[in-house]
């Protein structure tokens, strides 16, 4: 079974549109939703909740068409957006009493395990946390109700390195259950890489790609060669001309002998293609 | 819904001290201005607009958002605002109705009509606050809420200073009399429930 799936949905506001997105994610797997700010990375994240209307397509959660008894849906669904909505004059203590009222599956003792693990206080109002802890108390929560798919809108955003490394560990260990599946928006791609195992590319409302990441790193490669070298490359998938020479992503099949191919990163890819796009 | 009440006890423990103050203060002072029934229907007035208070920190910390991530109706979240307004509108009313008893034995005045069209006024008071201004806020947001809200405080304190003056100058057992005061009461009701069921809707027409 399919842990979510949008199909041809699309939304429009004025000065955007979300058009036409498709994406597939598999139960068991991590998949990254890239793109720059603006991109439609929450627009879509709120779609597959109904909380804005779609204006045309069908969005599946966990097998479930989300306009039907969604409220029933998010019982297994955790949601950390960009902005955790906490009141200010909560502390994580009173949180956990509240989820407790609020999903059926509530777990105090994996609550309790998870704001030690990330070292956030019991009794400390929400106003007074970093912007970071805040992100860390939207994790913990989302993760403490038994949720088998995971919604993800920039949670690694705020968070210092050494914990954004244990935050991702944590989404790594979630997916060991192969029942269980995540959908990430970022754009610190670096995180998805590591993590991801289908990514998605959204620019300006468009779905650029939405691949398997394995799959992608293996197909494309990277040549480094003069603006004069271009034309003996043949077929170029993506190519950027710098005063300094040119960088160019071709297929491995159809790479030209005599041109060191290197690996790509997904991050360049992306580059690469929101690029070409605009 | 139980998680929204309990959200909703949370905050206004933390932000909705001064209003028992204000209450206890005013029914204190309606003790020796037994004639100005204005510190009698002020916190009722108040406390109708507790939900209101609650919604604008909802908006402020983005609790509207994050609720929606939960499995909450728009309906439930709506719902809970109402409930909990009800809950602290009746708990006014009670104290009001025990200190007024206290105050109308103390002085002599008791009169079971007088009081019974007090109480009635006081629940319309109390039912009317709320009704007029959480649609606006829940289709509108907060900010634009606010014209409703300055626009039912007119509202509300003339008809305060009216009902003051008809129950002062005696007009009260007579419009007792003519059942006016429990039709009033039950439009009051109704106006209430028909709020509860315009704010749903324009909750789940609202995309956040």
């Amino acid at each position: 079974m399919n842990a979510l799936e949008l199909k041809n949905v699309s939304k429009s506001f004025s000065g955007f549109r979300l058009d036409n997105v498709s994406i597939t994610l598999p139960s068991g797997c991590i998949m990254g939703l890239i793109g720059e700010n603006g991109a439609g990375k929450s627009t879509t994240i709120k779609l597959i909740l109904d909380m804005l209307h779609k204006d045309s397509g069908t969005i599946t959660i966990l097998g479930r068409d989300n306009e039907k008894d969604i409220s029933l849906t998010k019982e297994d669904v955790g949601v950390v957006m960009d902005e955790v909505g906490i009141p200010e004059c909560l502390t994580a203590k009173q949180v956990g009493k509240i989820m407790k009222h609020t999903f059926r599956n509530w777990d105090d003792a994996e609550y309790a395990r998870l704001l030690q693990k990330l070292s956030l206080p019991d009794n400390k109002q929400f106003k007074d946390f970093s912007r970071g802890m805040k992100m860390k108390l939207g994790i913990a929560v989302a993760m403490s109700h038994g949720a088998k798919l995971l919604l993800l809108d920039e949670p690694t955003s705020g968070l210092d390195p050494v914990v954004r490394d244990e935050v991702v560990e944590m989404f790594y260990d979630f997916t060991r259950d192969e029942s269980h599946s995540i959908l990430i928006s970022s754009h610190i791609v670096s995180d998805l890489e590591r993590l991801c195992d289908y990514v998605a590319f959204l620019h300006k409302g468009k779905l650029l790609l939405c691949e398997e990441k394995d799959e992608l790193l293996s197909e494309y490669g990277i040549i480094h060669c003069t603006v004069e070298q271009l034309s003996e490359l043949g077929k170029v998938k993506y190519k950027k001309e710098t005063p300094y020479g040119a960088e160019v992503i071709v297929s491995r099949r159809d790479a030209p002998d005599g041109f060191q191919l290197s690996p790509i990163s997904i991050e360049e890819l992306f580059v690469f293609m929101v690029k070409e796009a605009r | 819904m139980k998680g929204l009440i309990l959200k909703d006890l949370y905050m206004m423990k933390k932000y909705c001290k001064a209003y028992l103050l204000i209450t206890v203060v005013f029914i204190a002072v309606s003790f020796a201005s037994s004639e100005n029934l204005f510190f009698v229907f002020y916190p009722c007035l108040l406390c109708g607009m507790i939900p209101v208070n609650l919604l604008a920190y909802d908006e402020r910390s983005g609790w509207f958002q994050y609720s929606e991530t939960m499995p909450y109706t728009k309906g439930q979240i709506v719902s809970g605002k109402y409930l909990i307004g009800l809950g602290t509108q009746m708990a006014v009313l009670l104290i009001l109705g025990i200190s007024q008893t206290i105050r109308m034995s103390i002085s002599g005045t008791f009169i079971l009509g007088e009081y019974l069209a007090l109480m009635m006024l006081l629940l319309i008071m109390a039912l009317v606050a709320s009704s007029i201004t959480l649609p606006f806020m829940f289709k509108l947001g907060v900010e634009k809420g606010r014209m409703a809200y300055y626009i039912m405080i007119g509202v509300v304190c003339a008809g305060s200073i009216i009902s003051s003056n008809l129950l002062s100058s005696g007009f009260q057992a007579e419009i007792k009399l003519n059942g006016i005061l429990p039709i009033i009461c039950i439009v009051g009701i109704g106006i209430y429930a028909l709020s509860w069921y315009l704010s749903i809707v324009f909750y789940r027409n609202r995309e956040i």
